[in-house]
């Protein structure tokens, strides 16, 4: 179990996936191995909080397990499925908890904040995750600095959109807007991306 | 209200679902309609697709071991229960009862080879599949420290796979050994883990590459196996 040699090959992936649906435990595992310490990151990210992050880490896995039967690969790619359950665990875990969790203004973590603000000076490409989240990365790069940040303060904290214009400090109109506009921007920019 | 025809405003939901800001009611409303409504499923998860990698934004965090075993506790996952339950099983003892007529056959080569001086063999075992069909040939070499296993059939493995050798002792938990190769032979250290005197056979399962993550013991399937003989 190497941490710093994740496989992010999606085919593989879903090879595992697939045999995790077929209660094939050893795939599981090797499921596990290969995604846990990012969807772990992830999980942390959103709860900060150690004991809280393991906690929706085990139960994300435990639905994936049981889950996995009903898992198609046509409507979406391992990575994606995986995170929904995760973030969908991680905040059941936190409207569990009596915990708050606390809001930073800063919604990425360093190196890939650092690619959103300026690809050229930190290559989208030489992030550690899929092709799906480069093209993500790439595009939201392209969004407007408060814009990004209210995307990500929403998807990340599970907000209203008057609890991100209360965080932000703007008009919730002006969230409106924004979330509106820049979820239209993502969608023409992945498009384009995708187009051969 | 009916979505149905109206292309934005079903985009901007279906993208604020999967977002999250989409809340309260609207919300419920919003999933409402995605249970009869497949074309509203598909272009949600479409969205889906395009704003859920943003969690591998996230810097990748390894979580505690403990996490894997409690998954594996609840799941059931764990090999415990069903490698002592082989091990004690009648059929298995009878097995290898089976296979002891191939076992001496392999004795008097063996014993032939130690007229050439070369290496002085302490134990062997001759490891075979579920049809008693020997696969393997493992001999402890106490001259040279060495346990040497060479494949005499056919053992496929698949590629993301690992053939792994135990000691299974009388009781407590079987010792990883090391791993094998498909063909050929495999020389590994000759250790007390193999030596003991508790050690009643040898066994091979099929594991994660790299061996079996489980520090307990083997995790996948017994493949071969065969009396660990003391010479």
């Amino acid at each position: 179990m190497s941490p710093d040699a994740p496989t992010f090959d999606p085919q593989q992936l879903k090879a595992w996936l697939l045999a995790a649906g077929k209660r094939d435990a050893v795939a599981f595992r090797q499921l596990y191995n290969a995604t846990s310490s990012k969807l772990f990151g992830f999980a942390l990210r959103i709860l900060h909080k150690q004991e809280l992050a393991e906690e929706a880490l085990q139960e994300g896995f435990v639905a994936i397990w049981n889950n996995a039967a009903t898992y198609q690969s046509h409507l979406a790619a391992p990575m994606t499925w995986m995170a929904t359950i995760v973030r969908n665990k991680a905040f059941d875990v936190l409207r569990r908890s009596d915990d708050t969790v606390e809001i930073d203004a800063e919604q990425f973590d360093g190196e890939v904040m650092n690619a959103l603000k300026d690809p050229q000076a930190t290559p989208i490409e030489a992030l550690q995750m899929s092709g799906d989240a480069k093209a993500l990365a790439y595009c939201m790069s392209a969004l407007e600095g408060l814009h990004r940040q209210v995307i990500a303060l929403a998807y990340y904290h599970d907000l209203s959109h008057s609890e991100v214009a209360q965080q932000m400090a703007l008009p919730i109109g002006t969230v409106k807007t924004w979330i509106r506009r820049s979820l239209e921007r993502l969608r023409t920019c992945l498009a384009k991306r995708e187009a051969p | 209200m009916n979505i149905r025809g109206n292309d934005v405003l079903r985009q901007k939901l279906a993208s604020e679902y999967v977002l999250g800001t989409l809340k309260g009611g609207a919300r419920r409303r919003f999933e409402g309609w995605l249970h009869n409504d497949a074309d509203l499923r598909h272009i949600t998860a479409e969205w889906r697709q395009r704003l859920e990698p943003m969690a591998e934004f996230a810097t990748p965090v390894t979580p505690p071991r403990r996490v894997w075993r409690q998954i594996e506790q609840r799941l059931h996952l764990s090999p415990q229960g069903g490698w002592s339950l082989w091990r004690d099983s009648l059929s298995f003892w009878r097995s290898l009862g089976m296979a002891s007529s191939a076992l001496a056959a392999l004795l008097v080569v063996v014993m032939a080879m130690r007229l050439f001086d070369a290496p002085q063999i302490a134990y062997v075992a001759s490891l075979t599949d579920e049809k008693s069909q020997a696969v393997m040939l493992a001999t402890a070499d106490s001259r040279h420290g060495a346990l040497e296993v060479r494949m005499v059939g056919n053992a496929p493995v698949p590629s993301d796979r690992d053939l792994e050798l135990w000691a299974v002792p009388k009781s407590g938990n079987p010792r990883s050994l090391g791993l094998l190769a498909d063909k050929g032979s495999v020389k590994l250290a000759l250790t007390e883990r193999a030596l003991g005197s508790d050690v009643a056979l040898l066994a091979v399962t099929l594991e994660p590459k790299g061996g079996s993550p489980d520090p307990n013991g083997p995790t996948g399937p017994v493949l071969y196996k065969g009396n660990w003989v003391k010479l």
